[in-house]
């Protein structure tokens, strides 16, 4: 992000045309409102699921003495790590100065407040006694890695959507005049988060100011909610868990699911908002070449992380290992390691693969993956405790989710698409003014769609 | 001489490498013992329970044989290896145990013991059951019987007395073995040797004067008939302010990770104070930049 904006871009024809562009498919339309139904209509089911469990307690759930944290917290560690591309993509790569990343840096937003938000959420779907939450704060230890996570996740919410509020800020100004095929509530909103703003250049030096502490802020935050998460684990003793990379190890897995969600979104606002003059096969090439540097991190870290104590072969290391290798957990495992890591990054190694249609493919392949990870990094631990299992039915030694359990999580997971489907669909999703200024200073580059 | 101990060293070590093969040998007074009732439906259906919660881990379900992977195995409760015990020298192994095969005298009692026996015993059809004479004592029963713990200062002694209920008559119990415990966080430590009543029926038992009580000294003693044949559990627990007054600090008294919220360690108190408030002090900053955009466009 420059530390100043040339307003010359306001004046320049170009901003005409991408403003039409970008907000062509802003509003309200046929399809946006069959669409948020059916997620409306879903999201009820899943929530009278909730209720049951609101009702009957955990018991409607699998979860038993042995396994406590099963598909919920694997779920809630699905969302922190996907909202963290957020981080990546706007603050690291826009911050060293990549420009390509300009048209997704709001998609990436947009997935970080969605994610972090919801995961806040997930967390309560694995309480007994939800209405117990403030407790956390009136009792909360501060030396309890929960209390901290609580405090991250909350903090990097803030941001990102402060970060998403803030770079929005000229896209409101400039559209408020051109939104007139949109509810006039709508138009009210924009009217409103435009504070104002009239592209002086006092107003865009506090703009930058502003969005320049929070890329900087963002940084430390989104490592500390993920490596906070991933202590969750890592300060207990228990085989899986006892490890000293799983900071790193969980930061970089996050940024796998990150780049999968941003592709498969990249690839619905390129198709569905025709936007293909700016979200170009090259930035799909350049996610694919992203994508395949975090893969290799993670998959380094992946070796680390199994290599090590199956070398050393531990009692208790041993036996969780081979429940992944070769046991209960061998089929989930290989399926994830190899589909939703070692396959992803042989084929991104060529060209033809870091196109739009296969990118997507491979994205939603990642994606899925990546939740059922957070699985075998939750449950198989918790299968295999240290003390014999005894004096408990035969039903509690193995973790079998039950349906009430899957409905509430598939829930938040609509949850999620319906704030990210409202954010893209009322809102510009490409920054308007980033662009144009950017066509502005260079107008003898032309995109190749 | 030293080559002699050599050799013997090496025997010890090599008989205890191999125990685990070796034949396991039950004393042969009990071996003879045999329970004093008939086994009944109850007394199976309770060993069963009992045999589901603490030996199925390792002994597997009676008869399929999927028993855990130990050297040396654990036999199967309906194998020869398992049968072939009399009644006393199933009673001994379980009690004792050996090795892998845990003692259950401290975890599951006597009477219940012989409630997994009966179980166990459901699984062989040629086992034909014998029970043991009535227990006499000296030719006397008794209706109640009684165990009284006393402080002895001037010889420094914890004395039992052991006496047992005949109609009105109270009499002393001669040459019944007692042991003395104290109690303790996880479990009692017995203090000194089990000690025979003498005629009196009292058993007395020097007591150590460097044995830690709470802090005004005060220690919880257990006093127990060894046997539980005759009279079945007799057990009298008393406390006294015999012991030495130990003033530790309580575990929860440093600031320390493991202590209440209020008892945070300074540096981490200071270092999450520090980063919230320098985190959220800027998300603040940011807000009001807000107001100033807006303010300036007006
Ligand atoms: C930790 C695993 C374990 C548990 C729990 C366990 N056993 Fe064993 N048991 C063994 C092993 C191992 C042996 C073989 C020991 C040997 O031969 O040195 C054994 C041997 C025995 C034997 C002796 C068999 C013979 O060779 O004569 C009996 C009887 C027995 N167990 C009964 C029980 C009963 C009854 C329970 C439950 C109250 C129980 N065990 C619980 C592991 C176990």
């Amino acid at each position: 992000m420059a530390s100043e904006v040339n307003t010359n871009f306001l004046t320049d024809k170009r901003l005409d045309r991408i403003a039409a562009d970008v907000l062509r498919p802003v509003g309200v339309d046929r399809n946006f409102i069959i669409w948020m139904t059916s997620l409306t209509a879903l999201l009820f089911v899943c929530m009278y699921a909730y209720y049951i469990q609101l009702d009957k307690g955990l018991i409607v759930t699998g979860l038993r003495d042995y396994v406590s944290w099963g598909m919920y917290i694997s779920n809630f560690v699905f969302f922190v790590a996907t909202s963290l591309v957020g981080m990546l993509i706007s603050s690291v790569l826009g911050m060293m100065g990549y420009k390509w990343v300009k048209p997704i840096g709001r998609i990436a937003e947009i997935i970080a407040v969605a994610f972090s938000a919801i995961a806040g959420l997930v967390i309560v779907s694995d309480m007994g006694r939800p209405e117990r939450l403030p407790y956390v704060f009136m009792y909360g230890r501060i030396q309890s890695p929960i209390l901290w996570d609580v405090t991250v996740v909350t903090t990097y919410m803030t941001l990102s959507v402060l970060l998403y509020l803030f770079t929005m800020i000229p896209d409101m100004a400039i559209s408020k005049g051109r939104i007139g095929h949109t509810p006039v509530w709508l138009q009210k909103t924009y009217e409103l988060l435009s504070f104002n703003f009239q592209h002086k250049p006092e107003q865009y030096k506090i703009l930058l100011k502003a969005v320049r502490i929070l890329l900087i802020l963002i940084v430390p935050t989104a490592f500390a909610i993920h490596t906070v998460t991933s202590w969750l684990f890592a300060v207990t003793t228990r085989p899986g868990w006892d490890s000293t990379i799983f900071g790193p190890y969980f930061l970089s897995g996050a940024f796998v699911a990150g780049c999968a969600a941003v592709i498969i979104l990249m690839f619905f606002v390129r198709n569905n908002y025709k936007l293909s003059r700016y979200i170009t096969q090259e930035h799909f090439d350049k996610m694919g070449k992203l994508l395949f540097l975090v893969s290799i991190v993670y998959f380094y870290f992946n070796l680390n992380e199994y290599l090590v104590p199956a070398y050393k072969a531990k009692t208790f290391e041993a036996h969780h290992l081979h429940e992944l290798f070769a046991g209960e957990f061998a089929f989930m495992f290989w399926s994830v390691q190899l589909l939703g890591l070692i396959i992803p990054m042989i084929l991104l190694l060529f060209k033809q693969m870091r196109k739009p249609f296969p990118m997507v493919i491979i994205a939603i392949v990642v994606l899925i993956a990546s939740w059922f990870k957070r699985l075998l990094i939750v449950v198989p631990t918790m299968e295999a405790p240290f003390l014999p299992k005894q004096y408990v039915p035969d039903a509690w030694m193995v973790y079998h989710p039950t349906v009430i359990e899957t409905a509430i999580t598939v829930g938040t997971l609509t949850l999620a698409v319906m704030i990210i489907s409202v954010l893209m669909k009322l809102f510009p999703v490409i920054p308007i003014w980033e662009i144009a200024e950017e066509e502005s200073a260079h107008p003898d580059q032309q995109p190749v769609e | 001489m030293l080559i002699r101990l050599t050799l013997f060293c090496s025997l010890i070590m090599v008989a205890s490498l191999v125990s685990g093969q070796t034949p396991w040998v039950v004393p042969s007074d009990w071996n003879a013992k045999l329970s004093r009732t008939s086994f009944t439906d109850q007394n199976r259906k309770t060993g069963g329970e009992l045999y589901l919660t603490n030996c199925k881990s390792c002994h597997g379900d009676p008869g399929k044989n999927n028993v855990i992977l130990l050297v040396p195995p654990p036999p199967d409760p309906s194998s020869v290896q398992m049968q072939q015990n009399s009644d006393g020298a199933l009673h001994y192994k379980i009690s004792e145990g050996r090795v892998t095969m845990p003692s259950f005298k401290n975890i599951v009692n006597s009477a219940d013991i012989w409630n997994i026996i009966a179980y166990l015993r459901s699984f062989n059809k040629e086992y034909i059951q014998q029970t043991a004479p009535k227990p006499q004592f000296a030719g006397e029963s008794f209706d109640k019987v009684n165990l009284e713990l006393f402080w002895d200062a001037p010889n420094k002694r914890v004395v039992a007395w052991l006496t047992g209920v005949q109609g009105s008559v109270t009499k002393p119990i001669p040459s019944m073995e007692l042991k003395l415990f104290a109690k303790r966080y996880f479990g009692n430590l017995m203090i000194g040797k089990p000690v025979e009543t003498n005629e009196e029926g009292k058993a007395s038992f020097l007591f150590p004067e460097n044995l830690p009580g709470d802090s005004t000294g005060m220690v919880t003693l257990v006093a127990q008939l060894t046997n539980e044949e005759i009279f079945g559990l007799v057990k009298a627990e008393s406390p006294m302010a015999i012991g030495v007054a130990s003033n530790r600090p309580p575990l929860n008294e440093p600031r320390a990770l493991w202590n209440v919220g209020l008892k945070t360690p300074v540096w981490l108190l200071f270092t999450y104070l520090t980063v919230v408030l320098g985190v959220w002090g800027s998300i603040f900053f940011v807000m009001l930049q807000l107001r100033t955009i807006f303010k300036i466009g007006q």
